[in-house]
């Protein structure tokens, strides 16, 4: 009953900076059908939905894979005529899975996935260098997972996630002819997430799965300033002797609510459809805690409030899948990502557009190995920046693309 | 298969409408740049220290270099704009040594904190005319009123200092010639007139000690401001002229850092310690001393007389207030004499009292004192009546009418009112004059307001506010701007431009210019 499964995708990837610094790049397979989630048949179903897993035809499945994401974002002063483009470097969103059934009804599995991150890298020397010069952001989620299977047609499943992150923001302090960097290795914060997994019939699967938001807590942060003159650290109440300060501040990393179906029309394809819900809004304002620099805007001189003002956005996925031999597939998806914010709200240091993305891969099975490679191409709509709190004021547009290879093994 | 195909179709028109929307509508490279109803190969800018990139209470190169002018000019280069000469100094120190003009400000480490002083050095700047390498296309001559600009001879050394002025004797095309004759003379088709700040502001500056008084609003032209203003305009825009041109108002005086870098009460109690240091702090017993043997019977006797509000006890705990000779305060000289000799106080000391103390009161929040006035703060003036201990400048010896720009007291108006008044009214002729010659006008008083509020003006992230030094717009002398002030004002001349002219400027990037210099 082993099944040799070798797949290869193999053609677009998206733009996933689907909204403000999520990347939605956790499943080569799913990527190629755009980033859906109803799809158990191997571990990497395990990030979209833990109770996916009851329903993976293998007993243990493990799964692997990495994109390659570059993306470069133009910024246009209509009041200047300045034009700047971003030179990002290309991203590596990663993901591993292992699943593995004890008994029939009972799955446990672990994920590993980096589904928030963003590196932004404007000229060191750009119109915007007050807010940004480099951002860098990165998440790894560790999720221990476990999914008990009611019966044939319903599973339940729920995970605990650990997070860990990194912060490393440089932006300069014109004023003063300086720069700040602001920066935490070891950022941490826990959440979890839980799901159902339905198939009601053998041609449907339905997923149902919800991931809560998480407040990445810099707690021992490390803010450096370098002034070009000595007298001006004492001038800001600033230790001249470090140029350091510390800092604290958090970071949320918003929840997801995710529905997503699966129909198979024949035995040979497969449409799947998905909507997402992200909890934006919860980035309303970035607060910086400095420990003894009083360059903050608040009654306690040490607390710096920018205000973010995203909202929630949404998701709509479509792909599909079809088995040319039973050991290769072809699969295409496109989707459209809302961005979190509003023109007034734009912020160059994690630029977010409406996006359209197209995907597409191919798949190909090996005995119980699977190779799969998929690719997007993102279309992010041009917007205009009216942001008055920066008095930053223009026009934006992005392109980007994603390449990914995924590996699986389902060895029984 | 079929399906397949059909919905690979449909992926791809998607895609396609999709595309159509991901670029810019116009990219800037492609956006021209026009100047719309005007023409400005021959621009030149009129008007005071303003114009001319005065900063840092000098006129130096660098300053110069970032004048708000001499920024539009560059933009206008884009759109026809010809050359823009300044008549740069000599140097980066700015001071004329010929006609007792000092040094710029640099900012210095004093006694471990930022203070502004004079930078060192000879400034090589002299009063030998440059015209033969002009004529320059800025004419903005620091210290120049409206009536300055009419006035021949303004140029003539001989007329130093009263009727001429150093600044535009070294680029004067002659000594009989005046500022408005010598830009006519050079056919302008574009013109810019920042010009009336200094027919209030010097009255300001100098504490409305009468010794620069304000400009009367009605008179005769060269005489009064709205009759000169009027005059003027009409010669730089004859009627049937094609010239095309821009005006600017006058902000308020009492918007800038030289009125509200030092506070009303600006005296710390920690400033009453006069014990070593290393030994225990006798401040408290100090202010308990002034207040039991000066201020406490003076405001005694001063209430007895319906004055107590004059006087007020020092603080141990807050910023004190500085004391301050009101010259339109009944003189109760001898009253307070009298009641301190009835008070078994020695003649001697009544009388001292009643001299210094007449007229003297404390500040409210209503009066402004000048960033000059802080130097002066706590020493002892040259005056036979400075004994101790009435010989603390400001503390126990009131200050004289120059060092404080005197507010509404007990509900009469004082100089704050007068030049309030007086800037509204020159405003008013300003806007009227540039809507009958249908100029651009630029609302820079209003820009100083935004300025002033907290939250300031942002550029690209960047906050600005008209905060001293830390501010970023302002220069070291509190009344002019740094490069970046000057490329916010450059920006507003550009939008009013724009705006009247259908001119497509584009606009300087402020953050690009320098600031304030720090050690």
């Amino acid at each position: 009953m082993k099944k040799i499964l070798v797949s290869t995708a193999l053609l677009a990837g998206v733009l996933s900076y689907a909204g403000g610094f999520r990347v939605s790049l956790q499943g080569v397979k799913q990527l190629a059908m755009a980033h859906t989630s109803a799809h158990a048949e191997d571990a990497s179903v395990a990030f979209f939905n833990p109770a996916g897993m009851s329903f993976i035809p293998s007993k243990l499945s493990i799964v692997a894979g990495a994109f390659a994401a570059s993306n470069k974002v133009t910024f246009q002063n209509l009041n200047t005529l300045q034009s700047t483009q971003t030179d990002n470097p290309m991203g590596t969103p990663l993901y591993a899975a292992i699943t593995y059934k004890p008994i029939e009804k009972l799955s446990v599995g672990f994920s590993f996935t980096t589904p928030f991150g963003s590196t932004i890298e404007w000229p060191n020397d750009w119109e915007g260098k007050e807010m940004v010069q480099k951002l860098e952001l990165k998440s790894f989620y560790f999720q221990p997972m476990v999914s008990y299977k009611f019966n044939d047609w319903l599973a339940f499943g729920a995970s605990y996630i650990y997070a860990k992150g990194k912060v490393d923001w440089d932006k300069a302090i014109t004023q003063f002819g300086g720069q700040l960097n602001i920066k935490d290795e070891k950022a941490s914060g826990h959440g979890f997430g839980f799901g159902f997994y339905f198939r009601p019939d053998p041609k449907l699967d339905v997923s149902i799965a919800y991931r809560s938001a998480i407040d990445m807590k810099a707690k021992n942060g490390t803010a450096t300033f370098k002034f070009p003159s000595a007298s001006i650290y004492p001038l800001l109440g600033l230790d001249a002797a470090k140029g350091t300060d510390n800092f604290t501040a958090t970071l949320p990393l918003v929840e997801e609510y995710t529905i997503g179906l699966t129909y198979k029309i024949t035995p040979k394809w497969l449409v799947s459809a998905d909507f997402n819900y992200h909890g934006w809004e919860r980035y309303n304002q970035l607060t910086l805690d400095f420990a003894t620099a009083p360059i903050g805007n608040q009654a306690d001189p040490t607390i710096s409030v920018s205000p973010k003002n995203f909202r929630n956005s949404k998701t709509f996925r479509l792909g599909t899948q079809y088995a040319f031999t039973n050991m290769i597939y072809g699969r295409l998806g496109a989707y459209y990502d809302e961005s979190p914010y509003t023109d007034d709200h734009f912020i160059p240091e994690t630029p977010s557009f409406n996006t359209f993305v197209v995907t597409g891969g191919v798949g190909f099975k090996l005995k119980q190995f699977g190779v799969d490679v998929a690719g997007g191409y993102a279309m992010p709509q041009s917007r205009d920046v009216n942001n008055a709190n920066l008095g930053f004021y223009g026009q934006a547009k992005a392109t980007a693309f994603y390449l990914g290879l995924g590996l699986s093994y389902n060895p029984f | 298969m079929k399906k397949i195909i059909i919905s690979t179709i449909a992926i791809s028109a998607l895609l396609f409408t999709a595309s159509c929307e991901d670029d810019f509508d116009t990219d800037v490279q492609d956006i021209p740049v026009t100047a719309g109803e005007a023409n400005f190969s021959k621009y030149i800018s009129l008007g005071n220290s303003l114009t001319s990139g005065y900063r840092d209470n000098a006129l130096y190169i660098d300053g110069q270099n970032e004048s708000y002018p001499s920024m539009i000019a560059q933009q206008m280069k884009l759109a026809g704009g010809g050359e823009f000469k300044q008549p740069l100094m000599a140097d980066n120190l700015g001071g004329i040594p010929s006609a007792g003009i000092p040094n710029k400000k640099i900012l210095a480490v004093v006694a471990g904190s930022l203070a502004p002083v004079d930078a060192p050095g000879t400034g090589t700047t002299t009063l030998a005319n440059i015209y033969s390498t002009g004529p320059y296309q800025n004419m903005g001559v620091p210290g120049a009123k409206v009536a300055h600009l009419l006035a021949p001879g303004y140029g003539n050394p001989a007329g130093l200092p009263a009727t001429a002025n150093p600044y535009f004797v070294r680029f004067a095309s002659s000594s009989s010639t005046s500022v408005v004759a010598d830009a006519l003379a050079q056919n302008p088709t574009f013109l810019s007139l920042w010009i009336g700040n200094n027919d209030v502001l010097g009255y300001a500056t100098s504490g409305g000690d009468g010794s620069n008084p304000i400009t009367p609003v009605d008179g005769t032209i060269g005489v009064g401001f709205n009759s000169t203003y009027t005059a003027l305009v009409n010669t730089l825009f004859p009627s049937g002229t094609t010239r095309k041109g821009i005006v600017a108002n006058i902000p308020n005086v009492t918007s800038i850092p030289f009125f509200t870098r030092v506070p009303y009460n600006p005296i710390p109690p920690e400033r009453f310690n006069t014990a070593p240091a290393g030994s225990p702090s006798n401040q408290d017993a100090n202010i308990d001393a002034l207040n039991t043997q000066v201020f406490g019977p003076l405001k005694q006797i001063l209430t007895g007389l319906g004055q107590g509000s004059r006087i007020q006890l020092l603080s141990k705990t807050q910023g004190n207030l500085v004391l301050l000779k009101d010259e339109t305060l009944t003189n109760l000289s001898a009253q307070i004499t009298g009641a301190l000799i009835t008070a078994g106080v020695p003649v001697q000391q009544a009388g001292l009292m009643g001299q210094l103390y007449g007229q003297a009161r404390h500040s409210t929040a209503q009066d402004l004192i000048p960033l000059t006035t802080s130097s002066v703060l706590g020493t002892t003036p040259s005056s036979p009546l400075a004994i101790a201990p009435f010989d603390k400048y400001g503390t126990t010896y009131p200050l004289e009418d120059k060092h404080v720009l005197r507010g509404k007291f007990n509900n009469v108006n004082g100089e704050v009112e007068e030049v309030l008044t007086a800037t509204a009214a020159f405003n008013a002729t300003i806007k009227s004059v540039a809507d009958s010659k249908n100029l651009a006008f630029v609302d820079m008083n209003a820009k100083m307001i935004d300025l002033n509020s907290k939250s300031g003006i942002a550029w690209n992230g960047v906050k600005y506010t008209a905060t001293f030094v830390t501010g970023g717009t302002f220069s070291l002398d509190g009344v002019h701007l740094t490069g970046r002030g000057y490329a916010i004002v450059a920006n507003e001349f550009i939008k009013a431009i724009n705006a009247k002219y259908k001119s497509t400027l584009p606009q300087v990037d402020p953050n690009k210019y320098s600031g304030v210099k720090f050690p």
